[in-house]
């Protein structure tokens, strides 16, 4: 049995991405089974689905805490989501990412492949630079870097299971396939910073007071502010629109991103009236 | 410091889980900017059971109580009556609910709240359809909108029926205050919670919410959507004090509505009769609404 | 202390005025009315200084209770039968808030057909919210037992709502001398609600939250473990009340003439008392019966129940409520409270008195001969109907 993880963001696919791998995997004669895990389900939140591929009908109705195969959708993932957590001993991680699969980096002996989907979702017009759609090319390289399923299985499930634009999904995948880059043995994971202990429940009621300033969702955005400050009129346009409460002012009163807290919704640059503020790729 | 035309304070974090541009995020952080920090809300099903963050977190500086989707209206009852009999002073009891939470499952428990003449704040939220469940059809969802239950293919034109009017059954209970309020005129909106505030007896806002996600638009035209649904007539900004009624945003010609209607992937369907029919029905209804607030005007004190 | 002759409904009333409840929020049920008419008279003539909110369904009662509570409050509400089903829903919130609500029940029939009879069927369904529930006998019983309900439920141990529940018309409507302590008694047996763990205006506080798997099962543990803790303390606040008032109840199973008996009937609600009439009249011509009632239902007090099978060779339950595929719900319960039992005495289960059918001496007392005679344990639908003639069950 292979145990498959996939980690994107709200709107990226993962959940369809974990369906369409176990479609793909019934049209090859396998016993598969996926399911995502019911949580936050937002817009560039953290979302984590599961499939499993066996030869026999699946005997366990658990989450994957021990994947063989962990699949990064979003690079901006890397930082803030343990995404390597428990990965078995020779498992392999496959990021989407412009960067080189030697350059990702992976617990000892797990093996490292890295696929531009971005770049191939957009050029062939899924989804939106800010969102867009990754998750066909990655399946594509999944199938190449680990052979779970086969190419002409995973191009039928698109075709029979994908809403909208399924030939460009069918060639985004086939992108995906041919361009995955893998290297065998990963460097050592640099342990990520562990944030502030949960207190565990008291013995009364379900009270919650631990401020949600402690969850940081600078991994939700795809694009960053950046605020041309020799143009700013301090007119805080963009600190009242605001939906995140993510800009403060510097001490000469001139807006400043909390960069750890905006989600690149894009209504500062929107509603900036002298356009000082541009919406620049975020980098992983 | 520039100038601020709203209040600097902030009560609700940062952190919370809403998606970007979220209407409803920016409603709660506008709305509880002019309350101040002696609020409790009562919160029932709704997006911002989620926006608000799994314990052990929570994203408002000020007491959130859970309820049931349908009870909202007598949560904020029993909050008000606990805090007048422990003596609790100045203290704003708010209802934050969503459009679902409020026109459907709960509008009994709103009634009955609003003929109880309860000393509270009702604020309903509207993205125009269930969105935390996603994107399910609501009694607040306009005609002919995409939705997941109100599909578009062959014959099936989106909803088939027209939004319900709240706040035609909110004004029949007689309320302390009603208002409608939009996060895109954020001067307006703070006049009139800072005016709910004040007031004594059941009073009901009406939040326009835009929903990037459910209504298929990009996150960053929140703002500028929310402002074409005001300055189109779609959504119009007035408040009725005592049975009062006085527009507070007029703009003298109205702007057509295939700008609002075309700016969202949820009408993208609509036919040129479609927006024709959508056109009429707001030049109608905004009518009106100029003519209630001509006879209340003439209507001596 | 003065003696009164009150009805069950009244008793509810005077116990939620004497424990000073702040907030009182009700729905019209026949045959619960009389509970709050009373009350709304005793807030007009400010005899009480409570909120009495009047609401639009019981949902909302229940609702108004739970929020006033998350305030501070001490508060208090009655229902009956399709109100209490409504409120459902909330009952899981109250116990998960740890909302130490009281509320009394008239137990009564579920339609259809409409049917305002005594049943235990509504209260009966409502086993699973983790409420503390009493069945009382007598308006006596009654009215301490909500006075007592209110310091168990508040108890830093425990925090938990609990239902306080009379049959319908046999003591809903029923008059009998009842004594009402004086306010300065209860006063010093249950001192002003000291709310722990509630919203403060001004402070940074989620009262109810959500979680995903990694948090709820503790607040589940929890909840069981406050229900686990009943008991012990509800024994404590008994003995508190005998000395403020010099009587109590007997605890959550209170038994007669159990000590040698062979065979034992369980009852719950009014039942309690024609059984022990019937019971003394069995020990008069020589036969060793005996009688024990269920006072506390939830959490069921399990040992109590296993103690009655150290003498008793049969036990008999009469239920005034089914289990539709099952068997009578007390019945399930003493069965399984018997399983871990030394002794697993024979048992037989009867249905008697549904939907304010009389239970009377003679059903009792052939309930008493089906216990004692051989016959193979099953159970019985007793005073039965069929094709319009009486046959017996």
């Amino acid at each position: 049995m292979i145990e498959i993880r996939f980690h994107g963001r709200g709107g990226q696919g993962a959940v369809l991405a974990s369906e369409l791998l176990a479609q793909a995997a019934f049209l090859d004669g396998k016993s598969p089974q996926s399911f995502p895990f019911f949580g936050v389900e937002r817009r560039g939140a953290p979302v984590t689905a599961y499939t499993r591929i066996d030869d026999r009908p699946v005997r366990l109705r658990t989450s994957i805490p021990n994947p063989d195969v962990v699949v990064v959708l979003d690079p901006g993932l890397l930082g803030t989501t343990r995404v390597t957590d428990g990965i078995r001993p020779h498992g392999l991680l496959l990021v989407n990412t412009p960067k080189s699969s030697e350059e990702l980096e992976a617990p000892d002996g797990v093996r490292r492949a890295a696929v531009d989907a971005t770049k191939i979702a957009l050029s062939h017009g899924l989804g939106t630079p800010m969102m867009p759609i990754v998750n066909t090319a990655v399946l594509g390289a999944l199938a190449r870097a680990t052979g779970v399923v086969s190419l002409e299985a995973l191009s039928r499930a698109i075709e029979q299971f994908v809403p909208r634009s399924p030939v460009e999904n069918r060639l985004a995948a086939r992108d995906g396939y041919t361009t995955v880059r893998t290297v065998e043995v990963g460097a050592l994971l640099s342990p990520l910073p562990v944030g502030a202990p949960v207190p565990r429940p008291s013995g009364e009621g379900p009270i919650a007071v631990v401020p949600s300033e402690t969850i940081h969702t600078a991994a939700w955005r795809t694009f960053t502010p950046k605020i041309h400050l020799e143009r700013c009129t301090k007119c805080n346009f963009c600190w009242k629109f605001c939906p995140d409460d993510a800009i403060e002012f510097d001490p000469q009163g001139f807006p400043r991103i909390r960069l750890a807290y905006c989600k690149g919704c894009g209504i500062c640059a929107a509603e900036c009236p002298p356009k000082t503020i541009e919406m620049l790729e975020t980098l992983a | 410091m520039a100038k601020l035309t709203i209040p600097s304070q902030e009560l609700m974090y940062s952190g919370h889980a809403a998606c970007p541009g979220c209407g409803g995020a920016l409603a709660m952080r506008l709305l509880l900017k002019g309350l101040g920090p002696r609020t409790i809300v009562s919160l029932p099903a709704c997006c911002w059971t989620v926006i608000g963050t799994p314990y052990p977190t929570t994203a408002l500086r000020v007491g959130i109580l859970d309820n049931p989707f349908e009870a909202t209206g007598a949560s904020i009852s029993g909050l008000r009556a606990a805090a007048d009999v422990l003596g609790m002073k100045d203290v704003n009891i708010v209802g934050f609910a969503g459009d679902g939470g409020t026109a459907d499952i709960g509008l009994q428990a709103l009634s009955g709240m609003l003929e109880r003449r309860t000393n509270a704040i009702y604020v309903m939220y509207d993205n125009e359809a269930y969105m935390n469940t996603g994107i399910q059809r609501s009694g607040e969802t306009p005609w002919g909108a995409w939705t997941t239950t109100t599909p578009v293919s062959g014959d099936l034109h989106g909803k088939p029926e027209p939004k319900k009017d709240m706040m035609g059954i909110v004004l029949a209970h007689r309320p302390a205050y009603a208002a409608t309020l939009n996060p895109a005129y954020p001067e307006d909106f703070d006049r009139k919670v800072e005016r709910a505030r004040d007031i004594v007896g059941p009073r009901f806002l009406h939040i326009f919410a835009p929903c990037p996600p459910g209504w298929k638009f990009d996150s960053s035209e929140t703002i500028a959507l929310g402002r074409l649904a005001t300055d189109t007539g779609v959504f119009p900004l007035y408040e009725v004090v005592d049975g009062r009624l006085a527009i507070t945003r007029k703009t003298g010609a109205l702007k057509p509505v295939e700008e609002y209607l075309h700016a969202q992937g949820r009408f993208h369907h609509f036919t040129p009769e479609d927006v024709a029919k959508i056109q009429a029905q707001v030049r109608e209804s905004w009518d009106r609404l100029v003519q209630r607030e001509r006879e209340d005007l003439s209507r001596p004190h | 202390m003065t003696r009164k002759v009150l009805s069950g409904s009244y008793a509810q009333s005077y116990a939620a005025k004497l424990a000073r409840a702040q907030v009182i929020s009700a729905y019209p049920i026949t045959p619960q009315t009389s509970i709050v008419e009373k009350l709304a008279e005793f807030v007009a003539t400010g005899e009480l200084a409570a909120q009495f909110i009047k609401v639009e369904s019981e949902h909302s009662a229940m609702q108004v209770c739970i929020s006033a509570s998350a305030l501070g409050a001490r508060t208090y509400t009655a229902t009956s039968s399709q109100g209490l089903l409504l409120m459902h829903e909330l009952l899981h919130w109250a116990s998960g808030m740890r909302a130490p609500i009281v509320m009394g029940v008239v137990n009564r029939a579920v339609a259809p057909p409409w049917n305002i009879g005594a049943d235990h069927t509504d209260t009966i369904s409502q086993r699973d919210t983790g409420w503390i529930q009493f069945y009382a006998e007598s308006n006596q019983e009654v009215l301490d037992t909500v006075l007592e309900a209110y310091r168990l439920a508040e108890d830093p141990q425990v925090r938990l709502p609990a239902m306080v529940n009379e049959d319908a018309f046999y003591l809903s409507h029923t008059v009998e001398p009842v004594d009402v302590p004086d306010p300065e008694t209860v006063d010093r047996f249950l001192p002003p609600r000291e709310a722990h763990a509630v919203l403060v205006p001004g402070e940074t506080m989620r009262l109810g939250s959500f979680t995903g798997p990694d948090h709820y099962v503790e607040f589940r543990e929890r909840l069981a473990e406050a229900n686990a803790r009943v008991p012990k303390v509800f024994a404590e606040v008994e003995a508190e009340f005998r000395d403020a008032t010099g009587r109590d109840h007997e605890g959550a199973v209170p038994t007669y003439r159990v000590d040698d008996a062979d065979a034992v009937l369980v009852t719950m609600g009014t039942a309690t008392t024609t059984a022990r009439s019937v019971v003394d009249e069995l020990r008069a011509e020589g036969r060793k019966v005996g009688l024990a009632k269920i006072r506390l239902f939830r959490p069921f007090p399990e040992d109590e129940v296993q103690r009655l099978a150290r003498v008793a060779d049969r036990i008999g339950v009469a239920d005034r409520s089914w289990t539709f595929g099952r068997t009578g719900p007390v019945a399930t319960e003493v069965a399984a409270a018997l399983y871990t039992a030394p002794r697993r005495p024979a048992l037989t289960g009867f249905l008697a008195g549904i939907g304010g059918r009389d239970v009377t001496p003679h059903e009792v007392r052939r309930m008493y001969d089906t216990l004692l005679s051989r016959e193979a344990p099953t159970t019985h639908w007793v005073d039965l109907e069929e094709q319009g003639v009486k046959v017996d069950g």
